[in-house]
């Protein structure tokens, strides 16, 4: 709960000194320009300014760390939108629908409400943040693997809205993927399908092989046309129509919340993460929204559900990071090695003592997000331009960036050799009419379903009656089954209603 | 004329009296010249930023690249268990331009027995091992275990009672089954859940997720509150745990784990003696300098000095013990 003597010495804190606000913009800008690049991901942008920080007192350089958190957080949204390269994993999900509506020539409304969602999942993760830093603590050491495996199978679900077409062949699809996903050395210390290649003994590198199967497949795909957007009228930059979308995504408070909750939870368990809150979010949304079937086609809503539950899941892991010192992934690693360049050592008594910095950087995070929403709508307007670029440089120079970004990425040929083998994986697949997005959740979620259902497995010793045993994986499980049962009684009820009214049209 | 200078006049006399300085400095920088290094010299580590390696090359090269007088850069080369990362290093040239800093232990011994490396131990010379790791018995700080007796007695009347947190193919996985052995346990009705790293076992110990968690013990520190601790696998007490070691309670035989610190190519001492001196010998400096064992410390990262022979001994021995008991390390 909140504490107001801590929350007056935060504010003390963010007051007395210029330096605890200089850093927030160039902080931004950083993540923006990094978060939008093909392959830097936002670990590699902070670890990239973590020695910078050894120049600043301890709570400036938290402040510019989680500002270029922020930044980055949103600007992997923007090649997804614009070019369907999710910049990092867990902007998969803008794709399927940002992407779209770019193409139909509604970019700057894409880029408009994905700013929004994003800023105001931020702003609530924190706030959920200030009042349950205390209980989410508690709960993410009890997360065991048999949570982890639900809340994987949950993501798993998202399988059956991307099948497309044909739900075998999306299946199918996905089943390719998880088996790409179980490459290498799984958890108990087997090896399996790496054909004695070493660089695969730590999985297919997931981000080059994404990149590969959403981006490159996409743009062979392209060669014949001149521009992103074939109608020459849509091809403008508009910031009037970037606002109008912002004002879009506030139509849309239940989806942004829902996207907000998923995020911070999902976010809050070490290694799981924003990859996966974005599929979860994605999903849920698709299914309880009255054009769910429109979804995948350039329905704004699957934009705002992405972007409102990653961008959220950065409250979530920090809030594991704060209250526990634990990383739950690399950007709050860097944050905590940032501490320790500073001395403090984190861990479960760094929040009792220091409550006054934890709510000084839930507070220096209001304002960021805030201050994102200005930025960004600048940096988004500048970014959208790039539909203006005929095809025949824009496709070329995308691929040489990605081709870059995926050596930076695992720092040797492996990247752009994975990158080159899943263009080609992913131009067979949409040739043939295989979803390429469900190989590419598969491969998410491949390595988490099996290291966790394993380890259950290890736990109990095979018995199913374990299950019972854990109240958090049956809660998570009768969630989700509620949550499909309540989606299958309000299309049934709708088709009732449809078949109700079909008969009085047609007479 | 006028005392004003123009820009010109001025950048001429900048530039001018760059030059002298630089030409004063000669004699030291000819001096500097026949001897190492004249280059900035990268530290390669084999795993990604934020773990121990990693912190510990940022926080040591500052104070390292002082003595040494040209910069140090760090390079992460991660992935396969630092497998990669050992053959890339090897792969560079050996004049002290590129020196290591690893997990030798369980790592280097780790590639060789169950992911078939290219290299020898023998290839690499240790300079000085600072960190060297324990395995330790932990549970819940909650756990109705209140000490390693009563996890013995319950082990003793049935193996599966307990769900027993562990990292395949470690020397914790070793020193569980010798520990095992030790008191009457049977190894094989032990309940043993895999983690792949230190962090995700130690979280599920703290969280009660599995029953006992035996896992590095420096790395249980910022998480001390949550956990009881229970045994200590150690000759001696460490890191001021309330809890027995393997030592005082008969258990003789443990593997030290990871073992952490500097290395260069072995073929270094032939090619390059002098380099090889002059780096040992900054090293040490670095490692005894109070202002660098205060900043370190903090950080809670090691310096102790134990020097090339002994760290070098120090891995070959748990290289040995490893190769012994390779069967266990095969698959759990």
């Amino acid at each position: 709960m909140l504490e107001f003597d801590a929350i007056h010495s935060a504010f003390g804190l963010l007051t007395s000194s210029w330096e605890a606000w200089i850093w927030v913009l160039p902080g931004l800008l950083v993540g923006l320009f990094f978060g939008a690049m093909p392959g830097i991901s936002i670990t590699m942008a902070m670890a990239i300014f973590l020695p910078l920080t050894l120049y600043m007192d301890f709570l400036p350089a938290i402040i510019f760390l989680t500002s270029i958190y922020t930044g980055a957080g949103f600007g992997g949204s923007v090649p997804a939108i614009l070019m369907n390269i999710p910049g990092t994993s867990s902007a998969v999900a803008t794709t399927f629908d940002g992407y779209p509506m770019a193409r139909q020539g509604r970019h700057n409304e894409a880029l408009g409400v994905a700013l929004a969602a994003s800023v105001i999942g931020t702003l609530s993760s924190y706030v959920l943040l200030a009042f349950l830093i205390a209980p989410v603590s508690a709960v993410v050491l009890k997360m065991g693997p048999l949570e982890m495996f639900v809340v994987a199978i949950w993501g798993m679900l998202l399988l059956g809205s991307l099948a497309g077409s044909s739900i075998p062949r999306g299946l199918l699809a996905g089943v390719f993927g998880v088996l790409l996903g179980t490459i290498g050395m799984n958890t108990a210390g087997f090896i399996r399908g790496t054909m004695g290649v070493p660089w695969l003994l730590d999985g297919v590198p997931t981000i080059p092989a994404m990149m590969g199967l959403l981006a490159a497949s996409q743009l062979l795909n392209l060669v014949n046309v001149n521009y992103l957007i074939e109608d020459e009228s849509s091809r403008t930059l508009s910031f009037g129509r970037i606002v109008s979308g912002v004002r879009l995504a506030l139509r849309y408070p239940t989806i942004i919340a829902r996207g907000s909750i998923v995020g911070v939870l999902v976010g809050a368990v070490p290694g799981v993460g924003s990859s996966i809150s974005n599929l979860i979010s994605y999903s849920e949304a698709k299914r309880n929204a009255d054009d769910g079937d429109t979804f995948g086609q350039g329905n704004p809503k699957g934009v705002i559900a992405a972007e409102s539950a990653n961008s959220s899941s950065e409250g979530g892991a920090m809030a594991t990071m704060l209250a526990l010192g634990i990383p739950g992934g690399g950007a709050t690693a860097i944050l905590l090695a940032a501490f320790a360049m500073h001395n403090i050592v984190g861990g479960p008594s760094f929040i009792g003592q220091n409550k006054d910095i934890v709510y000084a950087i839930i507070f220096s995070n209001f304002a960021q997000a805030v201050l994102l929403l200005v930025v960004g709508l600048g940096f988004v307007f500048l970014a959208s331009s790039i539909v203006r670029v005929p095809l025949r440089f824009l496709i070329p120079s995308v691929l040489v960036v990605s081709v870059f970004g995926s050596y930076a990425l695992t720092g040797s040929a492996s990247g752009p050799i994975t990158l080159f083998l899943f263009a080609v994986i992913g131009w067979v697949m949409l040739r043939y009419d295989y979803p390429v997005a469900a190989t590419v959740v598969g491969l998410l979620l491949g390595r988490l379903l099996e290291t966790n259902l394993l380890r259950s497995w290890q736990i109990s010793g095979g018995d199913v009656g374990y299950v019972l045993e854990r109240p958090g994986a049956a809660a998570i499980l009768a969630l989700m089954l509620l949550s499909i049962g309540l989606t299958a009684l309000s299309r049934y009820r709708r088709r009732r209603r449809m078949a109700a009214v079909t008969p009085e049209v047609a007479s | 004329m006028s005392t004003k200078f123009t820009r010109r006049q001025a950048l001429r006399l900048a530039a001018g009296s760059g030059l002298a300085a630089t030409a004063l400095a000669a004699p030291r920088i000819a001096r500097a010249q026949s001897s190492y290094p004249e280059q900035p010299i990268n530290v390669v580590v084999p795993f990604d930023t934020g773990g121990y390696n990693d912190r510990l090359a940022r926080a040591f090269t500052p104070f390292l690249q002082e003595r040494l007088g040209q910069p140090l850069v760090v390079v992460n080369r991660g992935g396969a268990g630092a497998l990669l990362g050992h053959t890339y290093f090897l792969q560079q040239p050996d004049d002290g331009y590129t020196i290591l800093c690893t997990s030798a232990a369980p790592y280097m011994p780790l590639n060789i027995l169950l992911q078939g490396a290219q290299f020898k131990i023998s290839d690499f010379q240790m300079i000085n091992l600072p960190s060297r790791d324990y395995t330790l018995m932990a549970t819940e700080a909650g756990s109705e275990l209140k000490s390693v007796d009563d996890v013995i007695a319950k082990l003793k009347a049935d193996p599966s009672s307990l769900s027993i947190g562990v990292q395949p193919a470690s020397a914790d996985l070793v020193n569980l089954m010798l520990w095992a052995d030790a008191n009457g346990i049977s190894r094989d009705g032990l309940r043993i859940v895999t983690y792949d790293g230190g962090g995700p076992a130690r979280n599920a110990a703290a969280g009660g997720v599995v029953d006992i968690g035996l896992v590095g013990g420096e790395g249980f520190l910022p998480l001390a509150e949550k956990i009881r601790p229970l045994l200590i696998f150690d000759s001696e007490k460490r890191d001021n745990w309330d809890a027995p070691n393997s030592g005082e309670r008969g258990v003789s035989k443990s593997v030290s784990g990871s073992q952490r610190g500097w290395a260069v190519h072995a073929s270094m001492k032939e090619s390059h003696p002098d380099r090889y001196e002059i780096l040992v010998k900054a090293i040490e400096e670095t490692s005894k300098d109070p202002k660098v064992v205060e900043s370190l410390t903090k950080q809670q990262l090691a310096t102790e000095w134990y020097g090339p022979e002994a760290s070098q001994e120090s891995l070959r021995q748990t290289a040995e013990v490893m190769e012994q008991h390779v069967d266990l390390l095969k698959g759990a």
